[in-house]
This record gives structure tokens, C-alpha cells and sequence, in this order.
């Protein structure tokens, strides 16, 4: 009797222990159950993969609790965690790079968000001759029409082959006749000015498609191309359908979604105009300044760069543009009403991210750069280059190249820096760079399609124009050291260094076209005439001591002895 | 005028010169044996490791700067605190004060290092935490030649910068001109209860990174880009929510307050403050949805007798004159039980906007409707023409060593404040009748009246 109640026991407490067991896995599996039935029922699968970043919110203090737990995160994310004021910033080492962390999942996402558009193959090569040639010239008096109808902003590129494309459409986006049956995607289409209709042609494309393609091997986009403007205009106009915080990097960065898909980088306004970079911050501990990016991109259009991914200033309410489409809970539950009523957040990152950093509305519109983003990783992916005129980004170690003056000769036999253009464009990044006053060009990337012979990308430029008053010298001493330079961007310096080609001047109106104007203050746009004057007393020192030849690199042969005498 | 200075004839005035109620041993904080056994203790631990220092450094061929220390039974600071009692941090005419005041301005410091809610705090930095702890804040320890302590905070903000609107009360910065003003005022307004605070310029190489032996502050000194000595508070730093200070190229402002008595010989109790502030964004307290929240409090114990809720007013009307929301708690000696002075520390948040009143902070005046007749009396007084309570504020921070401690919109900030607070009290007299809102308290009934 007694056995069998005992056993009766044990067996009782059995159950009450699977069934516990049971219990605690469920409750376990419950929130994604619900989080995977929640998935496609909330919105159009098509927009689904933007609103992925969201999903995975980047908390660095969860991240140190479980390393390389998830797995698509690159040792790299953790690393940046240990990084501080003193440490490594390999932070923004690229500027999409949640584009890095998407699974594969994602990949076939955005595959698919392409082939929605490309229909129509016939058009589609047609089309990339067409922005790659040069499209009709600007109208107008204007300063800033005739430096662009100077003969120097006319040189054409060589012809371009299918490797000189970062997409061969017919190859690279593989046509998918199902996506254009993809009714919920039309139907959200319909909704708006573009519409992807059977007989789609190029015009169709959204402007964000269409500068994606344009890439090629010398340039981000073509000269006069008028998807730039269309695409700028986009930025400031469309509807914003989601935003979510960038992973990686230091500073706070949303990544906003529209209604055509085209995906931007927001940088919100941190400083007023006036403010000056204070002289005891380190490059390191600067703010990233959303006007310097809208800046940047202005500049480098004006030098005939073109290597700056096109950025716009826009003024977003916060409160529906942001705080109310964001499904990022993190973002979302780090808003509040200040005692004045307004509406701030600060988001989730490493570098002032906190109450006391608190970005404000005035009551709910804040101001904020828009960059436009670049093609997906998955489809065109990116080399990241150290630089290697890196700064320490330590409080007291010093770089090698600050101590040791021949440094650009090792340089210049290293590779990739002993063939090709690589470091004529270093050259032209350090000049463009010291324009601006930005320190922290740690690293620098190019298209991996094009290998070695290509333009390099001037990401991430928040952290110039944040000195007027002060040269940072330093920042030329690659141009110092290795004493050269490309024939068209001494000739362009010294175009913009005359009256009537003043830098300040042209910056000053083509930063008119932006919808944040004023967007640099007066004593800016001064500061980048006396920087050009030191960037030319340098390479006229150069060229004294070491001749004409050793320093200017002729890049103009071909190209300008076609164009020249049909321009005079 | 050919008068003397205000602030000299408002301290020669009826209101600040009746006699003290007799206090008897148990009225005095400090037995005078106590302290001195005490300081002789801490002396000679000093030397031991003082000895110990110099042996190491010795060992590794490193040459320490050497402090003489000396053991002053005169020294000020130990007056200081022989002086405090049941009723203030020290008398109206006490020379020692003043003698304080300079010595924290000009004696020689020997040594530095955290203050002890810092190194409780040890190790721990929570960045997500949205109200840091005050261990989190950048101040330090510094100790002067005749061993007297002192709580050193750093100038953060120019004097003419205002707190941005968007800032809560719980993030605002912490001012070294608030310290000392504060203490100008609390004297001013006869409270003393007021640690005594003198400003400083400091060498922050030599007074302190040479100074300390605390190798983890020796840590977060380095040398700024423009060629400053600059230092700062570990974790505000790591969360990025602040920056380090810099001197200029070592010089650095500087509030010096002076440490109350050591807790193991005169323990203190930290009281939450019943009109403390919900520190979040969004939450209310009782007190501020609730209009009859004074007449729960009422109830309460230690507020339904004695002198508690009295004090709590007046320190609700010292916070709202220098315009500090952060009194979450407020400080008692236990010794002196619940008829013990509430010690007004910490008001570096003051003094953060000049063009607001924030009338909450009023609240307890407001609610309660009941003030002390003789802080009543005084507030009327330095509302008078004669005596008005900017310029003697003026007069009083002129004899710090630091010039110009607040701006004259913050002077003036101060009288509209006064007036508003005379106004509170006429509305509860008009509502209540002056019997049951002027409370006649135990200082008057030794003291003359005008």
C-alpha cells in the first residue's frame, strides 16, 4: 500500500515536471511564433526586407553579453564595442554597412526589389549609355552654368564597356516575370506618381534605380544627369514608410525607407551652423554635422569629383515621419516631450546617444541630412581600404606617417598604390578632404566589380566643416609627402582659386538649391578659399623642387585633346 | 551713497543679531576631545602612507613631490565643525568661516581623489541609465595642508550659458558658481545650513595629477589637441553623455565646498524629500497632481510636529530662489533626532536658467500655507530698497576670489523670485488668515522683533 501510494507520488511529481517543462518551452517559443506570424501579415512582403534592420535592433550591451551568438555578425561588430575616445574607430568603416549584417534572406529580398523594376530589357542598356554620355548642358548665367561649361567640366570618359558598368542588367538583375504579378507591390505603386506598368520604360525606373545604374568605373553619376536633380528632389519629397536605427557606426544615423523603395541615410542635425568644433575635442570625439554631408556632396559636384553619393537637406516631423512609422522599439521608446514641450529622442548607438544628447523638434520638425544610399551589398559589393594616412585615434600614440617623412615613398610601392590612379585619388580625397577640415578619413572604399582601376567613394563626410578658423595642416601631409597630383584636378584648383571662379561663391550657390539653405555660414565658405590657396602653395612648392613632370600626372591626354578645340 | 555697503548693514540689522538659545552639551554637534583623537589618527595614517610612497617612488628612481604637512589645533576647518549645532552649520560672527573661505581658496593642496559615492560606485557604468547617479559626476576630493577636505567641482558651463530648454531637471549640468552663490544666499537668508564653498582656481597638473595616488584618476588625464590639461568623470566619458575639462593650459575654475564632519564620528540620514520629482520623462508625483497633498503630509510622521515640515519650507524657498529642481533628498545630523537642521548640500544644479521661475518647486509653500515668522521677516526685509536681495548678493559673492559668480540676469532673477515668494505668502494669509500661516518658531521667542 504504502509502495504504491509512494509510487503514485513519484509518478505525480513526473508529471508536474514534464508538464513544467512543457510550459517553459512554450512561453519560450510563443513571442516568435508571434513574431514570425507577424510578419507577413503587417504590411506588403516587397517592404518587408527594409523593415528587417528594425527587427534586430543593435543593443551593444546585449552583443558583449553573447558574442557572435547571431549569426551574420562579423567579428568586426564586436569589436567595435571595446572602441572608445581612445580606441580603434573602425566603426564607420562603411557607412551602410548594416547593408553587411542582411542574411541571405535579405539578399534575395533585395534581388527581388530589383528585378520588380527590370522588365523591360531592351531599354535597360540603352539606358546606361545614355547616362553615362553626356546629357544636355545646365540653362542659365549662372556662376556655377558657366564653371560647368568650361572645357575642364567637359572631358568625356573613355567609352564604356560592359566591365566598366557596376550593373549589367542583362546578366546582373535577373528578370523575374512573377514581379510584375505582384499585386500588392502594384497596388502600392498605383497609389503614386510612378507607375510600373507592363510597357515600362527607363522613365518608369524610380530615381534611385536609376542612379544605381548610372555607376560606372570613373564616376558615382554623370555630369548634367538629370536623375541627380530628380533624385535630390526625391529625397526631400517622398513619403517616408519606415525608419530604423543603423547598426555599426558611432553616432546616431536612422535609415529611412520611401514609398518607391529608394532607402537614405539620415543624419540629424546636431550643432547650430554657428558652432565651432570645441579646440579641445579630438577628430574622434567630433560630431558628425548633417550640414558638412549636404556640403560635402556640393563640393565634390563643384571639384568634378563626383565620388560623394547624392545627400539633401530635409526637415522631417518627427513625430510622423519618424517616431510613428518606426517599428524599431528601441527608437521608439527613447521619445519624450521635453519641459519645453518639444519632441526629442536619442536612439541606441555609442557616441552621444543619451538623454543629456537629446535631439529636439522644434516642436517635432528636426533638421537632417539625406544621403542617398548605394546599391545593396548583396548586388554590388564594396572594398574597404585603410587608409594609409590613417590617424592613430589614440589620445597620445602618433601614426607612422607623423614621424616619418619619406613615408609616401613606401607607400608608392605598395600595392595597389604602385599602378594605376589609386594614389592620384588619394591625392584628390586629401584636397578634398582638407577643404573641408575632416580629420577622420580612416578608411576610404571602392567597387569590388571594378577592381583595382576605379574612383574611390567618399563616404561619411559629417565630421568636416566643423572649424572655420583653423587649417588642419596635417590633414594635407599626404599631398606634402608624395608630391602629386592629376593634371584635371590641378587645373580645376586653379580655376577655382580665380575671381570670377570663387570656390566660396559657387559653393555658396549651389548650396542655394538645397532646402536647408543657409547651409554653411559665410565664415565657411571663406575658410575653403584660403584651404584652396594653401593646397596650391603646396603643389607650387612641389613642382619647384621637383619639376613640373615629377609632380603633375597628365590625366588629360585623349580626353581633352578631343573635346578642347570644339569647346573654343 | 555715502552709506555703508547693504549686506554690511543688513548683518548689523535687529533681524540678524538676537541671541541664540542657549545650547548646552547635546546642542553641539562635536566634543572637542572626539575630534581631535580623531585628527591625529588620520595624521599619522597620512605619514605612514606618505613614508610608503616615498619608499616606492625611491624604489623606482621617481621623485614625488613633497607636501609638508602640519597638525593645527587652530586649523579652521576643525572650528568649522566644533562649531555646528542643533540649529546651523556655524554662527553669524564666526571668524573661522571666513578664515575657512581662504584657506580653501589658497591653501596649499596635497592631495586628490575621488569622493567616496564615486568609488562606491566602483567599476559600475550603466550607460542606458537615464538619471546617472551623483557618484557619476565629475568632482573630487581634495585635501589641503592643514588636512582640512574639500569637494572640488570643476567649471563645466560660461557664465552666461543658460540650461537648454529641452533638458530635464535630472540631466542638467552641474554648476561650480551655483555652489558658491548658494552658499552666499543660504547665509544672506541667515539659514546657514550651507556648507561654506569659496571658488578656486586650480592647477590641474600640479594640485591634482601630481597630487593623487589614486592611480585610476592619474588614468583619465591627457592632453587635449590644443595643448590642455584635460581630465574626466570615467563614466559619463565612456557613455559619451560628457566631455572631459580642460584647463587652459592648466588653470581650471573650480567651487571648493568644505566636508561636513566625518560620518563615522557625526553620522548623517539622507531623507527623501516628500515633494521630490518622479526623474522621468514622463511620471508625475502625488504632489504634483494632488492639491491637498500638504494635508497628508501633515499627518505624517516626522512632519506632524516640531519644526520638519517648517524647515522643509524653507528649504522649498531656498530651492526656488536659486532654481533647483534636483532636492530629492535632503540631509539631518542624528545626532539632533527630528528637531535637527535639514542641511542644504549639493545645489550645483541652481542658478541654470535666469529667465524662469519654475513655481513647482514653491509647491510645499504653496500647499501648505505656513512659512516661519522669522524667514518670513527676513524675506520682507531684502524685499526692501534698502536692503534688496540682489545687491547684497552682489556685494556678497564680490568677496570671492572669483569674479563675477553669477550674471546680473541672475541677480536680478533673484528679487522677481522674492516677490513672487511674498506673494504666495499674502495669498495664504488672504485665504487663511495670518495666524494660521505665519508660524511663530523657537528662534523668535528668544529674539527681538522690529
Amino acid at each position: 500500500m504504502k509502495m504504491i501510494l509512494f509510487r503514485k507520488f513519484r509518478v505525480l511529481i513526473l508529471m508536474v515536471f514534464l508538464i513544467a517543462c512543457t510550459m517553459h518551452i512554450m512561453i519560450d517559443l510563443l513571442p516568435k511564433l508571434e513574431r514570425r506570424a507577424a510578419g507577413p501579415s503587417a504590411g506588403n512582403s516587397a517592404c518587408s526586407c527594409s523593415h528587417r534592420p528594425s527587427e534586430e535592433p543593435q543593443s551593444w550591451g546585449k552583443q558583449r553579453l553573447r558574442p557572435g551568438a547571431e549569426s551574420g555578425w562579423p567579428n568586426k561588430h564586436t569589436l567595435r564595442i571595446l572602441q572608445d575616445f581612445s580606441n580603434e574607430p573602425s566603426s564607420n568603416l562603411t557607412s551602410h554597412s548594416l547593408e553587411k549584417i542582411t542574411g541571405p534572406g535579405d539578399k534575395t529580398e533585395t534581388f527581388k526589389r530589383l528585378e520588380q523594376y527590370a522588365r523591360n530589357e531592351e531599354s535597360k542598356k540603352h539606358f546606361i549609355q545614355n547616362t553615362g554620355a553626356e546629357s544636355e548642358p545646365v540653362q542659365g548665367s549662372s556662376r556655377l552654368s558657366s564653371l560647368f561649361e568650361q572645357p575642364l567640366y567637359k572631358i568625356p570618359l573613355p567609352p564604356l564597356t560592359d566591365e566598366d558598368t557596376l550593373f549589367n542588367v542583362n546578366t546582373d538583375i535577373r528578370f523575374n516575370p512573377k514581379a510584375a504579378e505582384d499585386q500588392e507591390w502594384q497596388n502600392e505603386g498605383h497609389k503614386e506618381e510612378f507607375s510600373p506598368t507592363g510597357e515600362s520604360s527607363v522613365d518608369t525606373y524610380p530615381n534611385w534605380l536609376r542612379f544605381h545604374i548610372g555607376i560606372n568605373r570613373y564616376e558615382l553619376y554623370a555630369r548634367h544627369s538629370p536623375v541627380m536633380d530628380a533624385l535630390l528632389n526625391d529625397l526631400v519629397t517622398q513619403r517616408i514608410t519606415s525608419v530604423a536605427m543603423k547598426s555599426g557606426g558611432t553616432q546616431l544615423k536612422l535609415i529611412m525607407t520611401f514609398q518607391n523603395y529608394g532607402q537614405a541615410l539620415f543624419k540629424p542635425m546636431k550643432q547650430t551652423r554657428e558652432q565651432e568644433t570645441p579646440p579641445d575635442f579630438f577628430y574622434f570625439s567630433d560630431f558628425e554635422r548633417h550640414n558638412a554631408e549636404i556640403a560635402a556632396f556640393h563640393l565634390d559636384r563643384i571639384l568634378d569629383f563626383r565620388r560623394v553619393p547624392p545627400v539633401a537637406g530635409r526637415l522631417v516631423n518627427m513625430t510622423k515621419e519618424i517616431r510613428d512609422v518606426t517599428r524599431d522599439k528601441k527608437l521608439w521608446k527613447t521619445f519624450f516631450i521635453s519641459p519645453a514641450n518639444n519632441i526629442c529622442f536619442y536612439g541606441e548607438c555609442s557616441y552621444y546617444c543619451s538623454t543629456e544628447h537629446a535631439l529636439c523638434g522644434k516642436p517635432d520638425q528636426i533638421e537632417g541630412s539625406l544621403a542617398a544610399f548605394l546599391p545593396d551589398l548583396a548586388l554590388a559589393k564594396r572594398k574597404t581600404w585603410r587608409n594609409p594616412w590613417r590617424r592613430s585615434y589614440h589620445k597620445r600614440k602618433k601614426a607612422e606617417w607623423e614621424v616619418d617623412p619619406d613615408y609616401c615613398e613606401e607607400v608608392k610601392q605598395t600595392p595597389p598604390y604602385d599602378s594605376g590612379t589609386r594614389l592620384l585619388d588619394i591625392m584628390d580625397m586629401t584636397i578634398f578632404d582638407f577643404l573641408m577640415g575632416n580629420m577622420d578619413r580612416h578608411h576610404y572604399e571602392t567597387f569590388e566589380k571594378f577592381g583595382n582601376d576605379t574612383f574611390i567613394i567618399h563616404l561619411d563626410n559629417g565630421r568636416g566643416f566643423g572649424k572655420y578658423s583653423h587649417d588642419e595642416a596635417s590633414i594635407l601631409v599626404p599631398l606634402s609627402q608624395c608630391c602629386r597630383v592629376k593634371k584635371s584636378t590641378h587645373l580645376r584648383l586653379q580655376l577655382l582659386a580665380r575671381e570670377e571662379f570663387k570656390l566660396s561663391t559657387l559653393m555658396a550657390e549651389s548650396l542655394l538649391r538645397d532646402r536647408l539653405t543657409p547651409v554653411l555660414i559665410q565664415p565657411h565658405l571663406e575658410a575653403m578659399d584660403r584651404r584652396l590657396r594653401l593646397v596650391l602653395k603646396v603643389l607650387s612648392d612641389c613642382i619647384e623642387k621637383e619639376g613640373y613632370t615629377a609632380v603633375v600626372e597628365d590625366d588629360l591626354e585623349g580626353g581633352s585633346t578631343h573635346t578642347a578645340p570644339r569647346d573654343r | 551713497e555715502e552709506r555703508a555697503p547693504k549686506l554690511e548693514r543688513l548683518f548689523t540689522h535687529p533681524l540678524y543679531n538676537f541671541q541664540s538659545p542657549n545650547l548646552g552639551e547635546e546642542g553641539v554637534l562635536l566634543q572637542p576631545e572626539e575630534l581631535m583623537s580623531h585628527y591625529r589618527r588620520k595624521v599619522s595614517r597620512w605619514e605612514r602612507h606618505q613614508r610608503y610612497y616615498n619608499e616606492a617612488a625611491a624604489a623606482s628612481n621617481i621623485s614625488l613631490l613633497r607636501h609638508e604637512v602640519t597638525f593645527d589645533p587652530e586649523a579652521s576647518w576643525l572650528k568649522f565643525h566644533l562649531g555646528i549645532n542643533r540649529y546651523a552649520l556655524y554662527a553669524r560672527d564666526e571668524p573661522s568661516i571666513d578664515q575657512l573661505l581662504q584657506d580653501m581658496h589658497s591653501a596649499a593642496i596635497i592631495g586628490a581623489d575621488y569622493t567616496q559615492d564615486e568609488k562606491a560606485l566602483r567599476g559600475v557604468c550603466d550607460c542606458s541609465q537615464v538619471v546617472k547617479p551623483s557618484g557619476h559626476h565629475l568632482k573630487l576630493a581634495l585635501k589641503l595642508q592643514d588636512f582640512g577636505k574639500a569637494m572640488f567641482k570643476p567649471m563645466r558651463q560660461a557664465r552666461e550659458q543658460e540650461t537648454p530648454e529641452d533638458f530635464f531637471y535630472f540631466v542638467d549640468l552641474q554648476r561650480h558658481n551655483a555652489e558658491i552663490a548658494a552658499f552666499h544666499l543660504d547665509r544672506i537668508l541667515d539659514f546657514r545650513r550651507v556648507p561654506p564653498v569659496a571658488g578656486r582656481l586650480i592647477n590641474v597638473t600640479k594640485e591634482i595629477l601630481y597630487t593623487t595616488h589614486n592611480e585610476e584618476l592619474k588614468s583619465v588625464f591627457f592632453t587635449s589637441p590644443a595643448n590642455n590639461t584635460c581630465f574626466f568623470a570615467k563614466c559619463l566619458y565612456m557613455c559619451k553623455t560628457e566631455y572631459a575639462v580642460c584647463g587652459s593650459p592648466d588653470a581650471l575654475e573650480g567651487s571648493m565646498s568644505a566636508y561636513l564632519p566625518s560620518l563615522s564620528i557625526a553620522p548623517r540620514l539622507a531623507i527623501p524629500n516628500p515633494w521630490t520629482r518622479s526623474y522621468t520623462f514622463t511620471g508625475k508625483e502625488e504632489w504634483e497632481v494632488n492639491p491637498f497633498f500638504c494635508d497628508s503630509i501633515k499627518q505624517l510622521y516626522p512632519y506632524n510636529s516640531g519644526n520638519r515640515l517648517l524647515n522643509i519650507i524653507d528649504m522649498a524657498i531656498f530651492d526656488f530662489l536659486i532654481g533647483n529642481m534636483d532636492r530629492h533628498h535632503y540631509e539631518i545630523f542624528t545626532k539632533f533626532g527630528d528637531d535637527s537642521l535639514l542641511l542644504h548640500i549639493d545645489n550645483a544644479r541652481g542658478f541654470g536658467k535666469h529667465s524662469h521661475d519654475e513655481m513647482s518647486i514653491l509647491a510645499p509653500l504653496t500647499q501648505c500655507c505656513i512659512i516661519k515668522r522669522s524667514t518670513l521677516q527676513r524675506l520682507r526685509l531684502l524685499s526692501e530698497d534698502d536692503y534688496r536681495l540682489s545687491d547684497v548678493m552682489r556685494e556678497s559673492l564680490g568677496r570671492d576670489a572669483l569674479l563675477s559668480i553669477l550674471t546680473e540676469p541672475h541677480l536680478q532673477a533673484l528679487d522677481r523670485r522674492l516677490r513672487r515668494i511674498l506673494q504666495a505668502v499674502r495669498t495664504c494669509i488672504r485665504k487663511l488668515g495670518e495666524t494660521q500661516v505665519v508660524a511663530v518658531d523657537f528662534v523668535e521667542s528668544h529674539g527681538g522683533t522690529v
